[in-house]
């Protein structure tokens, strides 16, 4: 753990409170235009435990974590994908 | 004591793993319940700010290797390091910002605008690919830590 303590409490302190002016500016969006448009036009995307009607209690637990799974799974297979092709074409634009 | 704690690689291998499950079991409010989850986010500062306190160096470096002559795939990842960062700073404060067991509890009380509850459902939503091309960018990086951990632990 001696990299973690390595002049760990200056830096907390910096990253926190970069990170808090930074959220300050981030609170500010609720001030843009934007944000008034939204809270007229109203939000709603399902109570968050969803209906679950008829799905086994089980499930209710494991398909949050598939549905992760799969957002950033895919993303990171597609992205591994498009990397091999790019060094492919690199080497067969250099030969 | 464990071996991984002498190492800088090592030590962030077995932080950012606990940061990725700490990260999908707070993005699972349907699993862990909305109280459950909220007070969860506010642990998971903790394995966030680790993670950024182990890339420190490469915090400090990433301005001027910016201006510097890089590759594209390095430059692609530091803007991708920093969208990741913001989003991630967006979906915490949004959360905050539409809590409704947290605060309610340290007798903060709020008016949940819809503005934030849209920005935390898509923000949350949106983190998710980005850590997905996030791992991509680091993955030569990952299979070559775990090739080393599992040697480690094949030899004890």
């Amino acid at each position: 753990m001696k990299y973690l303590q390595y002049h760990w409490k200056s830096r907390t302190f910096v990253v926190l409170a970069i990170s808090i002016v930074v959220s300050i500016l981030l609170i500010s969006l609720e001030l843009t235009d934007w944000a008034a448009q939204i809270n007229q036009q109203g939000y709603s995307h399902g109570s968050e435990g969803g209906d679950g009607k008829g799905i086994p209690s089980v499930l209710r637990y494991i398909l949050p974590f598939v549905k992760e799974l799969v957002l950033i799974g895919v993303p990171l297979l597609l992205s591994l994908l498009l990397m091999k092709v790019l060094r492919w074409l690199r080497r067969a634009k250099k030969a | 004591m464990s071996d991984w704690m002498q190492n800088l690689q090592k030590t962030r291998y077995v932080m950012d793993t606990l940061l990725l499950v700490s990260f999908m079991i707070v993005s699972a409010p349907q699993a862990t319940g909305v109280p459950g989850h909220e007070w969860l986010s506010l642990l998971f500062i903790v394995p966030f700010a680790v993670h950024l306190l182990l890339h420190w160096d490469w915090i400090k470096q990433s301005a001027k290797r910016f201006s510097k002559k890089i590759t594209a795939k390095e430059r692609f990842s530091l803007v991708w390091n920093y969208l990741l960062y913001l989003m991630m700073l967006l979906a915490t404060v949004s959360g905050f910002l539409v809590s409704v067991a947290l605060l309610p509890t340290l007798n903060i009380e709020l008016h949940i605008q819809d503005f934030w509850s849209k920005i935390h459902h898509d923000s949350a939503t949106l983190i998710m690919p980005m850590i997905g091309v996030h791992l991509a960018l680091h993955w030569s990086w990952i299979v070559n830590l775990t090739k080393r951990m599992r040697a480690k632990r094949a030899k004890a």
